[in-house]
């Protein structure tokens, strides 16, 4: 095989006495696109930064074209033809796509003004080629985040480039959305463009890759074409387990139980259909839909009493209009979508997390006494499970699926009869998920009623005993049983959506 | 959307700002005889100009997310350091000028360098550096002193018709700052500094080196403000820039430039800039106390405000 454009060799870096990443052998070649798996914190973002320039390695080199590369700035890499899509968008709102395209590389005048014609221009020119219909005028912000995710992508090839490097870029895509995001990739990749492509989502990596790479605890333990790989030995590779193992038995008889949550008629916002719906103790129900179906409109809606009208009642009792501490004390408490807006305290410590909703919860009186915080937090953090030396540490301090565990613990002092979770996954490694999966069954082995709002259509499959697919700020259809497969949802979740986005189909 | 209207960032709220401008200028002519006169066009227009030259300068800062409060202490004592060394030739004045500018670009510099360096909010370094200015020029003179050459004094009151040497010189620096953020590079990385700073620095823009040279620019056009502040007084006051900390704010946010950065213009500046000194110069005529002045220009700004969260949110 020729030379690869992109290479690690032995590559290793350490920060301090911790060894991130070991002896790392890693090749991209023109033509081809590289999956690069394992979980969280495995070291995928470290390579990346690695072969970047962003970091240096503590050992080995990368190479490029065949010859070592110590960059020391990704400005050098991006120079030599390494292009990287990044997780965070770094696309700006206030910045039309035209200049956030080619943010500082602007085409000059003579004068070395911005010419704004050529500007537009070029802008227009690099849309079209990648396939892209939207104004090269138009203001970021006003952009959906698929299309905010093409400006990205539009980006990062505004010089020629050699090897493209995406990182999670379906994460806030839907599916139509990801499908065109395929088609580019595809095209580049066939111009003979070197790709790496980093995900969590096996479907996507066995569509699209052309071979496979798995890091796991800072080693390459298995590479190759995707051929040679099932999602089973995808999965085993980064983690050692098989994916059956992941999810635990469903309800034998999901709906036997009594309704804990009613909604009759419920209207989310002016000139959307009512919705009605039923949610049973014992029961885990899957609320699943495209980004922007209004599955966390409706959550909101039930949560915060943000609705126009319609019935809501808990455990037969109706509730009015209500705010969020309404609805955490009649019991219905809810995980919201993002722990860093609207989930952690991020300067607080983990104690102080674990009783921000129950701050004086076993306490005398109303004064919480010295101490009493931390000896809740150490009880609460053996009892599920969360992986921290001292519970005064900064919340900031663990992991995604650490922080994630704390946040449900501080849930579950408020003892819901109803607990919605808004993707409850999110950012959050296998091995955690498989921890959070069970916590979930055993809650509603319990007796809670659960509501999960899921992207991951495999997590809603896995975990759901009913599953609600919404479309358009519409409950489409309810799934069952042996029904519930990812198909049957993306089939109903998908129809007629294709007009209602502005990315080019 | 137009050319026109991307480049000088023209929002819907500029109409209601020029509505307002046209409600208060009818109140004046329905108020007094004299309000309409070239002399009292001309009067208003002087009494706007340092405000309009340091809410230019605070325009810029805010675009880029950050804030400068050094104003107060600034005005005041290049004020009276201009004042000091201007004597009464065309020779000191000069020396004045070059060291006026000279320290309101190093006073810049500082306050850039303490917030982008070692990342002191802005809103610190720059409420430190005016405290230590106030004091400064309090130090070097308790009460007003020193003068300018008289040529000087002269130009700062020179009119063409009813328009004075002042504002001519106020048009022509918006219009340069507005051409800066539409056309260069600098003026970009203003607006992407203060939109994200974090995806500016992925983007590979020096977004340092940046925050210091905007900083400069507005310890540059501070030192322009003293130094016509000053020939319109004759002497350096060693309290001369009191309160244009806060004032120079109110114009940049009620002409619709966004708090937190990333959104805005020098348009609705001008508009807003305008709007308060007709609306001082009518309370005026109407008798009304300068305290009143006070209670409208707050009731603006939150109104303003206001106006901004409520279309937001719909």
């Amino acid at each position: 095989m020729a030379q690869p454009y992109l290479a690690a060799r032995g590559l290793n870096k350490s920060f301090g006495p911790n060894e991130v990443l070991k002896g790392i052998e890693f090749e991209v070649h023109g033509g081809h696109a590289v999956a690069l798996c394992g979980e969280n914190g495995a070291g995928k973002s470290t390579l990346i930064k690695l072969l970047t320039g962003l970091y240096t390695p503590t050992g080995g080199h990368v190479e490029f074209e065949g010859q070592p590369a110590r960059w020391t700035d990704p400005r050098q890499s991006l120079a030599a033809g390494i292009a990287v899509v990044h997780q965070e968008f770094s696309v700006l709102g206030a910045l039309s796509i035209a200049e956030n395209i080619y943010l500082g590389a602007e085409p000059r005048t003579r004068l070395g003004l911005i010419d704004r014609k050529a500007l537009t221009a070029d802008a227009q020119a690099l849309l079209d080629e990648l396939g892209i219909t939207l104004d090269p005028n138009a203001l970021v912000e006003t952009l959906s985040v698929a299309d905010k995710q093409m400006v990205e992508i539009a980006k990062a090839l505004r010089s020629e480039a050699k090897v493209l490097i995406l990182d999670e870029p379906t994460a806030v895509l839907s599916q139509n959305e990801t499908r065109h995001l395929f088609r580019i990739i595809n095209d580049l990749r066939a111009k003979g463009l070197g790709l790496v492509y980093v995900s969590h989502r096996l479907d996507e990596i066995f569509e699209i890759c052309t071979d496979i790479t798995v890091i796991k605890d800072g080693v390459v333990t298995s590479k190759g074409p995707t051929a040679d790989y099932t999602h089973d030995s995808v999965v085993a590779a980064m983690v050692g387990r098989e994916l059956g193992d992941l999810f635990p038995a469903k309800a034998a008889t999901p709906t036997a139980g009594e309704a804990v949550l009613e909604v009759r008629d419920l209207v989310v916002a002016s000139g959307l259909p009512p919705a009605t719906l039923q949610v049973h103790a014992g029961e885990i129900v899957g609320l699943a839909g495209l980004v922007g179906s209004g599955r966390t409109e409706l959550a909101r809606a039930l949560y915060a009493g943000e609705a126009v009208s319609g019935d809501v009642s808990l455990m037969g009792e109706p509730m009015p209009h209500r705010d969020p501490a309404g609805s955490i004390e009649a019991g219905m408490l809810m995980l919201t979508e993002s722990r860093k807006d609207d989930g952690l305290f991020l300067n607080s410590s983990v104690a102080r997390n674990f009783s921000a909703t129950t701050p004086g919860l076993g306490a005398h009186h109303n004064a919480i006494p010295p101490g009493h915080e931390e000896r809740r937090a150490s009880v609460l953090k053996e009892r599920r499970g969360v992986v921290v030396d001292h519970v005064g540490l900064p919340i900031s301090a663990l992991s995604g699926g650490n922080q994630q565990k704390v946040l449900v613990a501080r849930l579950l002092e408020n003892r819901p009869k109803l607990l919605i979770l808004d993707e409850p996954t999110r950012g959050v490694d296998v091995g955690a998920k498989a921890d959070i999966y069970k916590a979930l069954r055993q809650l509603a082995d319990d007796g809670m009623a659960l509501l999960v709002i899921s992207s991951e259509l495999i997590e809603i499959v896995g975990l759901a005993d009913r599953v609600l697919v919404m479309r358009d700020g519409e409950i489409a259809k309810e799934l069952r049983g042996e029904d519930i497969t990812e198909a049957a949802i993306i089939t109903v979740a998908a129809a007629e959506t294709a007009s209602h986005h502005g990315v080019a189909a | 959307m137009s050319t026109l209207v991307r480049a000088t960032r023209a929002q819907p709220v500029h109409l209601v700002v020029l509505a307002l401008i046209a409600i208060v200028f009818a109140l004046g002519m329905s108020t007094s005889d004299r309000f309409a006169t070239p002399l009292n066009i001309a009067n208003v227009q002087d009494q706007m100009v340092t405000l309009a030259i340091v809410a230019l300068a605070q325009t810029i800062v805010i675009l880029s997310g950050g804030i400068d409060l050094s104003y107060a202490g600034a005005l005041s004592f290049l004020a009276v350091v201009f004042a000091a060394l201007a004597g009464d030739s065309g020779g000191t004045l000069l020396l004045a000028m070059a060291v006026v500018i000279a320290l309101g670009v190093g006073i810049g510099i500082v306050n850039g360098a303490i917030t982008a360096y070692v990342g002191v909010h802005p809103l610190i370094t720059t409420l430190g550096t005016s405290t230590i200015l106030a004091g400064a020029a309090l130090l070097i003179t308790r009460q007003p002193s020193g003068s300018v050459p008289l040529f000087f004094e002269d130009l700062t009151y020179g009119r063409i018709g009813a328009v004075p040497f002042g504002m001519l010189f106020v048009i022509a620096l918006y219009l340069l700052v507005g051409f800066m953020l539409w056309r260069t590079g600098f003026g970009t990385r203003i607006f992407a500094i203060g939109d994200n700073e974090a995806a500016s620095a992925v983007s590979g823009l020096p977004v340092r080196r940046t925050k210091v040279a905007i900083y400069a620019l507005s310890g540059l056009l501070c030192a322009v403000a003293a130094m016509h502040m000053t020939g319109r007084f004759g002497v350096g006051d060693p309290r001369a820039g009191v309160g244009f900390d806060l004032r120079s704010i109110t114009p940049v946010i009620v002409g619709g430039t966004l708090l937190a950065g990333g959104k805005g213009g020098v348009l609705g500046t001008a508009l807003a800039v305008i709007l308060l000194a007709l609306l001082a110069n009518v309370l005026n005529f109407m008798n009304v106390s300068s305290f009143y002045q006070w209670i409208a220009e707050g009731v603006i700004i939150i109104a303003a405000v206001s106006f901004f969260i409520g279309k937001d949110k719909s």
